[in-house]
Formats: C-alpha cells, structure tokens, sequence
C-alpha cells in the first residue's frame, strides 16, 4: 500500500501544495505564473472563473464578482450569489476550486488523496466542512492536520531533531491576513496542540499600508505642498492620487523587504501632476515604529496563551516561525529578546506548513485502496476534439478554434507553458475560439483542458505550438548562408554565421565585435569588415564577398585600440540589398555602407591574402599526410596548390589594375580553386573537430564532480545545441564549441587546489638558469616540498608565485594567447 | 539576475522619461547582452490589457480599466530546456 504522499496548506490568503518523495519535499510551482503559492481568492466575470493571482487583481475594484479569505466562513450557512451562476456558492465550494486549482499544479499526475491542514482553531463543523472541500475537489481519501502540528514537523523533519524528552514549542504564525499562535507537546515525537490564540485580523498587508499612511505620505506632503495626501488616495476621488496610491504601495512592499536586510533604503518617485521628482529615504527603525504595535498586539496573544496554560517561557524550548511577515528582523529580534527563547528560522516560514503537511502525508499510509488505471490516452468519456491554429505566425495573437464533435457539457481553459497566460475557466460551446497572446520569437506551447460539470479535467491536449517571429511565410527563402569574417587567431580567421540559409527575408541582426589589433590614427593599417555569401562550414574564400568595408587610419578621428567594441548592424532586404551600419563607440564614429548584389567589390590584396592563408594550410596539410603515402591525394594537394600560387601572384601584380575586369575573373577563381580544396578537405577536417571535441568533452565531463554549481550549469548550456553544431557540417563552429568547453575546463581547474601542485612541480623541474636568483629558486623549492608534506596549501601557492617572480622568461598566460593581433582587426 | 534587470528597467524608463535619447545604443546593446543570457524583458507599458495575461500583477484603477499606463516592474522570461519559463511578473497600473 503506498502513502498518501501529498501535502496541502490551504490557507486564508495562500495555498501551496508539496509532495513527499524518497525524503525530499517537492514544492509545486503554481505552472500560471510559477509561484510557490496561489492566492485563496476566486473571481467570477462575465462568463470567466479565475482563481489565485488574477482574481486578486480584481478585489479592489469589483469586490462583487470577488471572494478571497472564505476559509474564515468554512462551515457557515453564509453563501456568496454569483452573477450567471445557477446557485449561490459556498465557503466549501470555493475551497474546492483552490483545492483543483492546486491539484493542477501537479499535472501530469492526479493525486487521489491528501493530507490538508486546518487551523488550529476549526471546530468539528469547519473541520467536517475542508473534508467535504476536498472530496468535492476530487479526492477519494483526505486526511486533516492542524497547522501548527505541520509547521512542528517542517522544523524537526528538515533538521532531522532527535527528540527524546518532552518539550513544549510555540508556532509563532503571523501570515498577511491573520495571526495565530499555538502551544505544542511534544512526546517522543507525538505532537498535540495544547491550546491557542489567534486574530483573524492582524496580519502583514497592514504593514505596507501602515508604512504608506505614517512614514511615506507626510514625507510627500512635506516635500509637496500637498495635504490629506492619504485620505485623498483612499476616497478614489482624484484618479491621480488613486493611481499614486497603487504605486506607493508597491514600493512600500519592495522598501519592507529591503530593510529585512539592510538598515536603510530608499524610494524613488516621479509624481509628474505635481511636477516632483522624489527620493525618499526610509530606514528600519521607521518601519519598526509602525511595526511595534502590530507586534505588540501579536506578543500580548502569546503572553496570553502562555498565562492561560499557567506555562512561563522558560518552559518554551523554542519558537518556530510561520508566516511571511516572520521575516521581518525587528519581530525574529523582539520575539527572542523579551521571550529568552531561541527563535528557529531553519525553514522558509512561508511554506513551512505546506512542507510539513507533506512529510505528514509521506508517513500516512492511503486507507483506500489504490485504483491504477492502465494509462490510456483515450479515456472513454474523453470528447472528440478538433482543434485548428496556425503554427507559424508573425502577429502579436492568434486564434485557436476548438471543435468538440461529440455532446459536451462543461468548461474549458487554455494556458501558455511559459507561464504568462492563462484564459481562466469558461463554459464551453461545440466550437471554441479564443485569440491568444504570443511571445515574440519564440515556440508557444498552449494546453487545452476540457472540464466536466464539477470541473475536473477530462481531456488534456498539450500539443498546441505556435511559433511566432522565428518563420515569417510570406518572404523569401535565403539561398545561402551569410557571414562575417573574424579573426580567430594570428594568420587565421573564421566565418561567422550572421543569417542562415532559408531564414526569410527581410532580415535584421545586431552584432557586437572587439577589434583585435590597434589601428593608429593616419597610419595604414585597416580594419577590415568582410561580409560573404556561401556556406558558413565552407573555407573563407570559397564563398562570395557580398560587402566589404575597410576603415583605415586614415579614416579615424583617433587611434583605435585594440579590445575597443564595435557594434555591426546588418539589414538584408526583401530585394536583398545588404546593408550594414558600423559604430565604434569609443571614436563615436558611425560608418554606414548599402550593397547591391550587382555591384560587387573585389579587393586585391583581401583576395592575396586569403589565398595565401590557403595555401600555407595545404601545405600542412600535405606535411601530415605524407605518412600515409596516399599518393592521390597529395597529387591533388598539389595541383591545387600549384594554381594556387600562380593566382596569388597575379593578385599580387594586379593589386594596381583598377581598370580591367581581370581582377573580378580572378576572384572567381580564387574562390572555384579554394572551393576544390575545400571539397576535398572538408569531410577529413569535420571528423577531426569532431573527434577533438568528444575528447574535450569527455575530460570535462570527468573533471565534472569538482565543479561549482554554476559552471554545472554552465555546461549544460554549451552542450544544449550540441546536437546540432555536430551535425553542421561546419568546422569553424565545431571549434568553438570545443573552445567553449576548454574555457570551461580551465575555469574549473583555476579554482582547484590541485593547479598549485601541478604549477610547482613544472616550476621545480625547470632548469635553474632559467631563474634570476638560483639560491632563491633552491630554497623556495625546498620550502615548497615541505607544503606538500603539510598539505599547507596557501603556502604553496605563495611559493608559486615567487617562483613564477624569479623566471627570467615568463610563461604565456592564456590570456597572451587570446591577445592576438588579428589580421582583419575584428574578433 | 532579476535585480539587475530591473534596475536596468528602471534606468531606462528614467531616461525616456527625461527624454536623454543618447543613451539609446548602450540600452539596445545591454538588451542583447541579456537576450544573449536567455532573458527576455517585456514592457507592457501603452498596450492594451488583457485579463488573461498572468504575466502581469495589475492594479485596475476603476473596473472598465484597459489600457496599461505605468510599468513599476518588467515582465521577464527566461529561456530553459523547453522553451521561455516566467520568472518575474511584470507590475503595472491599468487605467
């Protein structure tokens, strides 16, 4: 028999709901939104059910159609008239409606029983009444807990206390809407509540309007002029001061959490009615003075409650907290000082009953016998359903047009995976339409629920995607890949994938680059900024120059450095004039280029160089290959090589010719002759990218275990795409990945003791004539052996350095190695 | 990353208000640097509301309210696994 597992705070305010699994506490996140809590609030408009977050938003301004804090009523005969609903609703049906919404946090599993907590407080009748909620919610077994009992278990559980004798603890619970304070036996882990005190009317929101009404509204008026400032934003009267009063009460929330922390904060206020720019400053101590009678109020309670079981705090082992206004220091403070009695805040006080109420539920076996359903993707009362979008749109919203074919009488609901929408519950017709907001450039993943009469879900289609921006289908394919020329080390550049081949034009794409080389001021050295039209895995000068910009130093109003930014903003259009805008911030020099696909731009000695960058790698690559004594092969090399050489000279004596078209004829070839090589290279050069990245992947992944938890993560997001960058076909992004992971990789070993070791023993093994000071260099190793043998790591660190100090020619840092001169100035 | 945002936001908003138009390119180039992160920051600010939207806390200043007149907090996303996940529920004013 298994346990009943999940645990739920259904609360005045806010709810949760966690699961116990293998000893850990999972906390679901609300999937509208992904907050830990849902607000006990349910609103009912025009047609519309929606609960938590979105309801709240409408308590201020249609109260009618609103109902939050009903738990309050749980087991009166009180009932809420909805508009358009049959029958009036009571406290028990609301409750339901937060215990589902809850249960829709967990989807896709269906929990059948739970174990819900109740206040201290509820009588029999209440308590009979969250029973009747929670089957009305679906669930076939619901066991009650009391909320202190879950808060006790969420403080001893996480900390795994061995509680051998008899203790008392008081559960301090001081939430947004209500206070309550409980004494608690506990017996060899036997918890019972002795007795309690509560007020349902004392809570944290007062705070934020506590600290707007006596702290920030006179220091407006002051600074202002204005006055009755608070009273004015309450009476609505003015729609300027209402609209201030929401946004000081943000602000007010924000400034009370901030001075949890700090002592003193600061707001910021444009008020442009009253043309006033206002920084307030706000510290503790001022938000203790509207505090302090609220916890005065709360300690009187508990000195009470204590009086009451003729008990003084020193018979209290400790005070657990509950409640998000616990967080508060100056109550953590207070409590403990007057009390004597040391305060837990081992756990987040805000979930600490929901997680309590779980690990009560993880050791709670289900008294009804488990059903498992064989998983069916067709229940046999699940409707037939149609449903109809567009996958691919460039418009802010869509429509999703539902068809339900077979009879069906209930509701449905459609919401984003992101999190950001969510149409509420609505009765549903044979055909549903809904206009659905998307996020811009990116896959929207809608779900579609269809509920029966007492809204539970029978049927679930989690397959809407629409992709928004990504693919416009109206334009133009791109025929080939567009990239940027960029450095990647000395001698050797790279292409970088600017627009892919069957993106749709038109296209817009800002980069940011570095230059990779100091340009002086008049001096004739350029950078260079080459746009190409081909394969991006291809060779630089196998693909079509499309646009070509040199800034010389002529051109510049000063020197440009190397390590400056550069910003390159390219536009293809619909008729794929390429435009391409470069701004150098630090020069504020702005160069702005359009190119025609007819006028095309040959630079001779561009062309010569990259020849010849070919030409050297075919000659390493006939050095390696010698040994295998594929004789074909190296007779290709050749010929290639061969031509090459005869069009690097012409470009060199043509580099003058502005006149003819010979240097368009030889560009051409350069390009046909370099795509030869390419072909014949390519496959060979992708395996051993390929090959080199497994390596590098492999030692990475070994070296995993010592590494932080965000450059864990860090990994995972390199090796995200990796899939893809294999498969391109492109070396040129093979090697960056690798290099991505290489980074990684010494990152990881730079914060490992283990570099200190591996540095000293080079250093140690090094000839010592390559140290200035020899009978220095003796003693440091000497010394450094000794913080070996002690493990004295500091030591040996220091004795690195010294060592590294006294070399006569230092070793190249990585960061040498990166600081390359580039040949185009761009990296 | 949240807390750097928003002030990010709050810079920006502060600048068009004063309208200082020169900083333009480094708030485009700042925006790229977070889009390059996975993050992605959404300013409802002029756009009609919409009671669905739960990517948004709105304080409605009467019931017919429609249209979103004051962004005190952004709307951010981030991007996971499996696509763009909330991590900050934009606040604004609805009037």
């Amino acid at each position: 028999m298994s346990n009943i597992n999940f645990g739920i705070d259904l609360g005045t305010t806010n709810s949760a709901i966690a699961r116990y699994e293998n000893g850990k506490i999972t906390l679901y996140k609300n999937p509208v939104g992904f907050k830990d809590t849902l607000p006990s609030v349910v609103s009912f408009r025009k047609g519309r059910i929606q609960i938590g977050d979105k309801a709240r938003e409408l308590m201020l301004t249609q109260s009618d159609n609103v109902f939050a804090s009903f738990k309050r009523k749980m087991g009166s005969d009180s009932t809420f008239t909805v508009p358009d609903w049959e029958n009036p609703l009571t406290p028990v049906d609301l409750s339901s409606m937060v215990l589902k919404e809850l249960v829709n946090f967990t989807q896709p599993e269906q929990p059948k029983a739970a174990v819900i907590t109740i206040p201290a407080s509820f009588d029999t009748i209440q308590t009979n009444a969250t029973k009747k909620a929670g089957y009305l919610a679906g669930f076939d077994e619901v066991v009650l807990l009391q909320e202190p009992i879950a808060a006790c278990l969420a403080y001893s559980n996480s900390q795994s206390l061995d509680l051998t004798e008899v203790q008392h603890w008081l559960v301090y619970d001081f939430g947004g809407g209500t206070f309550d304070v409980a004494l608690v036996r506990i017996d060899h882990r036997e918890l019972k509540v002795l007795d309690h005190k509560g007020n349902n009317f004392l809570g944290g929101v007062d705070l934020d309007n506590l600290l707007v009404e006596k702290i920030i509204c006179p220091k407006i008026e002051q600074a202002t002029g204005q006055t009755q400032l608070w009273r004015r934003m309450l009476s609505g009267e003015e729609a300027d001061c209402k609209k201030l009063y929401f946004e000081l009460l943000f602000k007010a929330e924000e400034a009370k959490k901030e001075l949890s922390i700090k002592t003193q904060t600061a707001i910021e206020l444009d008020i442009p009615f009253w043309d006033a720019f206002l920084d307030i400053d706000l510290s503790r101590v001022e938000l203790e003075s509207v505090l302090r009678d609220k916890f005065e109020e709360s300690y009187q309670l508990t000195e009470g409650l204590l009086a009451d079981n003729a008990m003084p705090f020193s018979a209290i082992n400790r005070i657990i907290l509950v409640g998000g206004t616990t967080y508060i220091p100056y109550i953590r403070e207070q409590l403990g000082l007057r009390s004597g009695i040391p305060v837990d805040t081992h756990v987040d006080p805000t979930t600490a009953v929901v997680i309590g109420a779980a690990y009560y539920a993880g050791a709670k076996p289900m008294e009804r016998k488990e059903v498992t359903a064989a998983p069916s993707t067709t229940p046999q009362n699940e409707p037939a359903v149609e449903i109809v979008f567009e996958p691919h749109s460039k418009d802010a919203e869509e429509l999703i047009a539902v068809l339900i074919q077979s009879p069906f009488q209930g509701f449905y609901r459609l919401t984003r995976a992101d999190g950001g929408f969510d149409t509420g519950v609505l009765r549903a017709s044979s055909k549903i339409t809904e206009f659905v907001p998307l996020l811009e450039k990116a896959t929207n993943q809608f779900t579609l629920y269809l509920l029966d009469e007492h809204q539970n879900i029978v049927y679930q289609n989690t397959s809407i995607a629409i992709t928004n921006g990504l693919y416009n289908i109206m334009g133009q394919p791109l025929p080939n890949d567009i990239c940027l020329e960029v450095d990647e080390e000395a001698g050797k550049t790279f292409m970088e994938r600017i627009f892919k081949k069957n993106d749709i034009l038109p296209l817009k794409k800002t980069v940011y680059k570095t230059t990779s080389k100091n340009i002086l001021k008049n001096s004739d050295e350029k950078l260079i900024i080459n746009i190409v039209e081909g394969n991006a895995g291809g060779m630089i000068g196998s693909n079509l120059s499309i646009g070509y910009i040199e800034i010389t130093g002529k051109n510049l109003p000063m020197d440009l450095i190397k390590g400056m930014d550069i910003e390159l903003h390219f536009k293809i259009s619909e008729s794929r004039d390429l435009s391409v805008s470069v701004y150098i911030g630090a020069l504020d020099l702005e160069i702005n280029e359009v190119f025609n696909p007819h006028q095309r731009h040959v630079a001779l000695d561009k062309v010569a160089l990259e020849i010849n960058a070919v030409i050297q790698e075919i000659e390493a690559e006939m050095n390696d290959s010698e040994d295998e004594e594929n004789f074909t092969y190296l007779a290709q090399l050749k010929r290639i090589k061969d031509h090459l050489i005869v069009l690097h000279q012409e470009a060199l004596e043509g580099a003058f010719d502005q006149s003819t078209d010979r240097k368009y004829q030889l560009d051409e070839m350069k390009r046909l002759t370099i795509q030869a090589y390419d072909d014949l290279v390519r496959h060979k050069h992708v395996l051993l990218e390929i090959e080199e990245y497994h390596r590098t992947r492999e030692a990475l992944e070994s070296y995993l275990e010592v590494a932080t938890p965000k450059q864990k993560e860090e990994f995972e997001k390199i090796i995200r795409n990796e899939k893809e960058v294999l498969q391109s076909n492109n070396k040129y992004m093979i090697r960056q990945k690798t290099k991505a992971l290489d980074d990684l990789y010494d990152s990881i070993y730079m914060k490992q003791d283990q570099r200190f070791y591996n540095a000293f023993y080079y250093y140690r093994f090094l000839d010592e004539n390559e140290y200035t000071d020899t009978h220095k260099f003796m003693k440091l190793v000497a010394l450094g052996e000794t913080a070996i043998e002690r493990e004295n790591i500091p030591e040996l660190k220091a004795i690195c350095y010294q060592l590294w100090d006294l070399l006569r020619v230092k070793p190249k840092s990585r960061d040498e190695w990166e600081n390359f001169d580039g040949d185009l100035g761009l990296k | 990353m949240e807390a750097l945002i928003n002030q990010f936001f709050e810079i920006e908003k502060k600048s068009l208000e004063h309208q200082l138009p020169h900083f333009e390119r480094n708030f485009n180039r700042i925006h790229h640097e977070f889009t390059e992160m996975g993050y992605k920051i959404v300013n409802p600010l002029g756009q009609p509301y919409d009671e669905r939207d739960t990517a948004l806390e709105a304080n409605l200043m009467h019931p017919g309210a429609k249209k979103i007149t004051k962004v005190l907090k952004p709307i951010i996303y981030r991007e996971e696994a499996n696509g763009y996940v909330l991590i900050q529920k934009g606040v604004v004013i609805v009037e």
